[in-house]
C-alpha cells in the first residue's frame, strides 16, 4: 500500500484491532485523515468500515461485547486513553446515521438538545443564534424558520437527515461521521446532502461512510476500501476510482466478482 | 480479470470490442487495398476503397452510441472507464485512416493519367504494409490487453517516419530532375503523407492500450522519425 | 407450453381458499363463543346485582318523648347515649303502627310485626339521628328508613307469597300489608347510597351491608401498591434493561421475574404474612399489609411490561442521543422514557387492576374479616392504613358466604362496583397511551 503519511493529521490511527466476541471485525487498520476533507470509507457489507468509523467516537463503547485495541489519535490525543470521557469526545466529534432520527420533539429542540446538555448558550438568545446558525449550515434554515415549533419527525426524510446534521453541527464538533446518510433519501435529497457535505468540508473533517462508490467519488477527497477487516487500499478517490493499486479495490468498485 | 456481477454489462463491453476489431480489420484492407491499387493502377479497386468508407464511418457511430448507452447506463469506473474511452479514440482514430485511406484511393483515380514515379509505387506500398502490420498488432494488443506488443508497436513508428523521409527526398530528386513530375510527385507526396500519418495514428491508438491496461499514458517522448520538417535541401 | 385460464381457478386454489374461509369460521365462532360468555356473565351479574342499588324504604314519623330518651331534661349526650337501641325500637314499633292505622289500611298484625317489617339497622338509624340532633327530643322525628330484607326481596320480586308462608321471618300477611303501604306511598324504593358508603352489617340484616369500608380499603392498598411497586418497577426495568451488563447474573434475573409473574398469587400471600405480619409485626387486615402484598404480586407484572416498552423504543434515538454526546443517564430520561412512558403506563394501570382483583392473597393475611364498624384509623392521627380493613374482591367472597339470600344480591353489585372501577382504570390506560403516545 501507498505511503499516506501526513504533515498534521486530524485523526490518525495505528494497529488498531476490533473484536465483538471472538470475532475479529477489524484487522489492523492504521490510517490518516485530514482536517477539512471528505474521507469516504468504503467496501460490501461486513467489511468493518462502519465498525471502524464508530471507534472514532467510541460509539462501539455501547457494546458490550465489543473490544478495541491499538490507538486512535484525534489532534494527537489519544481518545482510548482512561482520562477521555466518551460524552466529551462525542461533542467533539459529531455523528450523523443511517436512517434520519430526529427525536420526536419540536425541530427547535432537536438542534438545542446538543448545547443545551453541553451547556453552550448563556441565555435564551444565544441558544437562539446557535440554532439557526446550525441550520443554516445545514441548509435548512430556509425551510425551517417558519415551523421551528412543528415536530422534527414531521420533516420529509432528506429535510430530516439535513435536521440530523444540523443537531451534530450544533454542539461545534471539530470532526463530522456519517454513517450511509443518504442510504435512506431519495436522488433529490441525496444530491441536497451531498452538496451540503461538500459545503461542511470548509468547516469540518469529515469521514462518511456509505455504500454507493458513486457517491463516495462525488464527495470524498480522499477513499478508503475496506475488505473482510482490512484496510486494503486508502489514496486519492480519483486515483481509486480511475486507477486503484489493489485488484480487490478494481473488483469491488467496477462490480466484479472478487 | 473477473467477470462483472451484471453479465450484461460484461456483453456490452465484449459486443464493442467486437465492434473495434471489426473496424480495425475493415480499415486495415483499406490501406492495402489502396496501396495495391496504386501500384496495379486500378481505378476500380481505388472506388471499393472510396465505397467500403463509408461502411467505416458507420461503424464508428455505432461504436460511439454503443460506449455512450455503456457509460450512461453503467457509469464504468476504474478499467471499465478506461476501456470505454480506450474504444472512443480508437474509433476515432480508425475513422481518420480509413480516411486517409479514401483519400488514397481519391490520388489514385487522378494518378493514372499520369506517368509512373519509378519505385514510388513500391516504397508506397512497403509503407503501407508496414502500417497495416502496425495496425494488425495494436488491435491483438488491444484484444489480448497486451501493453508489451503495444509499446512495440508504438516504436516499429520510427521506421515508417524513415521511409516516409527516404520517399520524401527521392520526390524532391524527381521533381528537380524534370518539372513535368512535379503533379505526380506532389499527388505521390501527399499519399506518403497520408500513411505516414496513419502510422502516427496507430501509435496514438497502441498508447490508448497501454493506458487501458497499465492505467498510465506512457511517459517517455515517443521516438520521432519525421524529419522532413527540418529539411531544407537534399 | 399451454395457457391456463384466470378465471378458472385450479384445484390446488379452490383447496386453498377452502382452508382459509375454514380458518375464517373457525376464528368468528371463537368469537362469538367468547362475546355469548361475556353477555352470559354481565346479565347473570347485573340481573342478579343491579337491584341491590335500590332499596325499599318507609317513611315514618317516630315520637320521641323526653320520660324515654332523656329523664334528665339536660340533653347531655353522654347521659342519652345509655339508651340502647332496644329502647328505640320499642319507640319505632309504636310510630309505624300509628303511621299504619293513619293510613287506615285494615292489618291484623300485632305492633310487634308491624315494628318487625323495618329493617333491625333502622333503630341504630334513628338512635345516632337522635344522638346527632338532641333538640328533636321531645318532639317527633319523620325519617326514612330501611325495610328489612323480606319485604325489600319482595319488591325485588326474590320474595314470593308462598315463600314467605314457609318462611319464620316474614309471613304473607307482612307482605300484603308492605304492598298496600307502598300503593299508599309511606313505602317506596330509591336509589341506595348506603350500598356504596355503608360498612358490612352482620349476618340477619343484608339490607343495611355496603361496600363503604371495601372501596376505601381497595383505595388506600391500591395507593400503597402504586407508591411501592412504580418506582420500584420503573427504576428496575430501566436498569435491566439499560445499564445492566448482559451476563449470565442478568440472565438469571431476568428468568426469575417472569417466573414471579406467573407463581400463583396466594403464594405471596403466604410470603406475605410470614414477613410483614409474623417478622415485621405490622397489623394484620390493614391496607398496609394488603397493599405490600399487593406490591409484591404486581411487581413483576409491571417490570415485564415496562422493560418491553423500552425495548420497543428504536435504538436509533439512544444512538441519536448518545451521538450529540448525551451521557446514558441523559440519554435514557431525556429520550427513552418519555418515548416509554405511554407502554409503561399502560403496564402499570393494567397490574394495578390485577391487584385490585386479587382476592387470595388477601385471605391469607386476614382481609376477610368482618368489619363493622368504618376503622377509627381512617383518620390522619391513627396511621391512616394500619387499622383492620377489607377490599372489594375479599367482600365479594365474604358475602357469597352468607346465608341470607340478600347478600347474593348485595355480592353481585359488589362485582358490579368492581367491574366498574376496572372498567375506569382500563379506560384511563386507554386514553393515557392515546394522549402520550407518539409516532417516531
Amino acid at each position: 500500500m501507498k505511503d499516506t503519511n501526513m504533515q498534521n493529521p486530524k485523526i490518525s490511527a495505528k494497529n488498531v484491532q476490533v473484536y465483538y466476541g471472538d470475532n475479529h471485525a477489524i484487522k489492523d487498520v492504521n490510517v490518516e485523515i485530514a482536517d477539512k476533507t471528505v474521507t469516504a470509507f468504503i467496501g460490501p457489507s461486513g467489511c468493518g468500515k462502519s465498525t471502524f468509523l464508530r471507534c472514532l467516537n467510541r460509539m462501539n463503547d455501547t457494546i458490550d461485547i465489543c473490544r478495541v485495541t491499538g490507538e486512535i489519535k484525534i489532534d494527537n490525543e489519544d481518545i482510548y486513553d482512561a482520562k477521555v470521557d466518551p460524552v466529551q469526545l462525542r461533542a467533539k466529534v459529531g455523528m450523523v446515521f443511517q436512517k434520519p432520527n430526529p427525536f420526536p420533539k419540536s425541530i427547535y429542540d432537536n438542534v438545542a438538545y446538543g448545547p443545551k446538555i453541553h451547556g453552550l448558550a448563556r441565555n435564551k438568545a444565544e441558544l437562539d443564534e446557535i440554532v439557526e446558525k446550525a441550520l443554516r449550515k445545514a441548509a435548512l434554515w430556509n425551510e425551517a424558520k417558519d415551523r421551528l415549533n412543528s415536530p422534527g419527525t414531521g420533516l420529509s426524510g432528506g429535510q430530516q437527515q439535513r435536521l440530523c446534521i444540523a443537531r451534530a453541527i450544533a454542539t461545534a464538533p471539530e470532526v463530522l461521521l456519517m454513517d450511509e446518510p443518504c442510504s435512506a433519501l431519495d436522488p433529490i435529497a441525496t444530491a441536497q446532502v451531498e452538496e451540503l457535505i461538500d459545503e461542511l468540508r470548509q468547516s469540518y473533517s469529515v469521514v462518511i461512510v456509505t455504500h454507493s462508490m458513486q457517491q463516495a467519488a462525488r464527495v470524498s477527497q480522499k477513499t478508503a476500501f475496506f475488505h473482510l477487516g482490512n484496510l486494503v487500499e486508502y489514496d486519492d478517490t480519483t486515483k481509486i476510482f480511475t486507477n486503484p493499486d489493489d485488484p480487490r479495490t478494481e473488483s469491488y468498485i467496477s462490480g466484479r466478482i472478487g | 480479470m473477473a467477470n462483472h456481477i451484471s453479465s450484461a454489462y460484461d456483453r456490452d463491453l465484449e459486443a464493442i470490442q467486437t465492434l473495434v476489431v471489426k473496424m480495425g480489420g475493415m480499415v486495415e484492407g483499406a490501406i492495402l487495398l489502396a496501396s495495391q491499387s496504386l501500384e496495379t493502377r486500378d481505378v476500380e479497386l481505388a472506388e471499393k476503397v472510396r465505397a467500403d468508407d463509408k461502411k467505416i464511418d458507420a461503424l464508428e457511430l455505432q461504436i460511439n452510441e454503443e460506449a455512450a448507452r455503456v457509460i450512461a447506463l453503467r457509469a464504468p469506473v476504474s478499467k471499465d472507464l478506461r476501456s470505454i474511452l480506450t474504444v472512443l479514440r480508437i474509433a476515432a482514430s480508425l475513422e481518420r485512416i480509413g480516411d486517409y485511406a479514401k483519400n488514397m484511393a481519391k490520388r489514385t483515380g487522378t494518378l493514372v493519367d499520369m506517368p509512373a514515379i519509378a519505385g514510388s509505387d513500391a516504397a508506397l506500398r512497403r509503407m503501407a504494409r508496414e502500417v497495416s502490420l502496425m495496425l494488425k498488432d495494436m488491435l491483438d494488443a488491444y484484444l489480448r490487453g497486451d501493453a508489451v506488443l503495444a509499446e512495440d508497436v508504438r516504436q516499429r513508428d520510427q521506421e515508417v517516419d524513415q521511409m516516409y523521409n527516404a520517399l520524401f527526398r527521392e520526390f524532391l530528386t524527381f521533381m528537380m530532375e524534370d518539372p513535368r513530375n512535379i503533379t505526380a510527385c506532389m499527388h505521390l507526396h501527399f499519399m506518403a503523407k497520408n500513411v505516414e500519418r496513419m502510422g502516427d495514428l496507430v501509435t496514438n491508438m497502441a498508447e490508448q492500450v497501454i493506458y487501458q491496461v497499465t492505467g498510465e499514458m506512457p511517459e517517455e517522448a515517443r521516438p520521432k522519425g519525421d524529419k522532413t520538417s527540418y529539411m531544407t535541401e537534399l | 407450453m399451454t395457457h391456463k385460464s384466470l378465471l378458472v381457478a385450479d384445484a390446488r386454489t379452490k383447496k386453498r381458499n377452502a382452508a382459509e374461509r375454514r380458518f375464517k369460521a373457525y376464528g368468528l365462532t371463537a368469537i362469538v363463543v367468547a362475546i355469548l360468555a361475556l353477555i352470559m356473565l354481565l346479565v347473570s351479574v347485573f340481573g342478579t346485582g343491579a337491584s341491590s342499588f335500590r332499596q325499599t324504604y318507609a317513611t315514618v314519623t317516630v315520637p320521641l318523648p323526653e320520660d324515654k330518651l332523656d329523664k334528665s331534661g339536660v340533653r347531655d349526650i353522654d347521659v342519652m347515649k345509655k339508651v340502647t337501641t332496644i329502647g328505640y325500637t320499642k319507640l319505632l314499633n309504636e310510630g309505624f303502627e300509628n303511621v299504619v292505622i293513619a293510613s287506615g289500611i285494615p292489618t291484623e298484625l300485632s305492633r310487634k310485626d308491624i315494628g318487625g317489617m323495618l329493617s333491625k339497622e333502622a333503630a341504630a338509624t334513628i338512635r345516632d339521628h337522635i344522638l346527632a340532633n338532641s333538640e328533636l327530643v321531645g318532639t317527633e322525628a319523620t325519617l326514612d328508613l330501611l325495610m328489612n330484607g323480606r319485604i325489600d326481596g319482595y319488591f325485588k320480586g326474590r320474595v314470593t307469597m308462598e315463600s314467605a308462608a314457609l318462611d319464620s321471618n316474614t309471613s304473607p300477611e307482612e307482605l300484603a300489608l308492605a304492598q298496600a303501604l307502598k300503593d299508599a306511598g309511606i313505602v317506596h324504593t330509591k336509589f341506595n347510597w348506603a350500598f356504596l358508603t355503608n360498612p358490612d352489617a352482620s349476618d340477619q340484616r343484608p339490607e343495611a351491608a355496603g361496600l363503604g369500608v371495601a372501596i376505601l380499603g381497595s383505595l388506600y392498598m391500591m395507593i400503597v401498591v402504586l407508591v411501592t411497586s412504580l418506582p420500584i418497577a420503573v427504576a428496575a426495568s430501566i436498569y435491566l434493561e439499560e445499564f445492566a451488563p448482559k451476563n449470565r447474573w442478568t440472565d438469571l434475573i431476568e428468568v426469575n421475574i417472569s417466573n414471579l409473574a406467573a407463581v400463583p398469587s396466594i403464594v405471596y400471600g403466604i410470603l406475605g404474612l410470614a414477613i410483614f405480619i409474623n417478622f415485621l409485626e405490622l397489623n394484620q387486615s390493614s391496607p398496609l399489609v394488603g397493599g405490600l402484598v399487593l406490591s409484591l404480586m404486581t411487581l413483576p407484572r409491571i417490570i415485564i411490561p415496562a422493560r418491553a416498552a423500552l425495548k420497543s423504543v428504536p435504538p436509533s434515538i439512544r444512538d441519536a442521543a448518545l451521538g450529540v454526546g448525551a451521557s446514558k443517564m441523559q440519554s435514557v430520561f431525556h429520550h427513552v422514557l418519555p418515548l416509554a412512558a405511554p407502554g409503561i403506563l399502560t403496564g402499570v394501570i393494567i397490574g394495578l387492576g390485577q391487584a385490585l382483583g386479587e382476592t387470595a392473597p388477601l385471605l391469607l393475611i386476614g382481609m376477610v374479616a368482618f368489619v363493622r364498624e368504618y376503622p377509627a384509623a381512617y383518620t390522619p392521627d391513627a396511621g391512616l392504613f394500619g387499622e383492620a380493613s377489607t377490599a372489594l374482591p375479599v367482600q365479594v367472597y365474604n358475602w357469597t358466604q352468607r346465608a341470607d339470600p340478600g347478600f347474593v344480591e348485595r355480592a353481585s353489585g359488589a362485582i358490579i362496583t368492581l367491574l366498574i372501577f376496572l372498567l375506569v382504570m382500563n379506560a384511563v390506560a386507554i386514553f393515557l397511551r392515546r394522549k402520550f403516545e407518539r409516532r417516531w
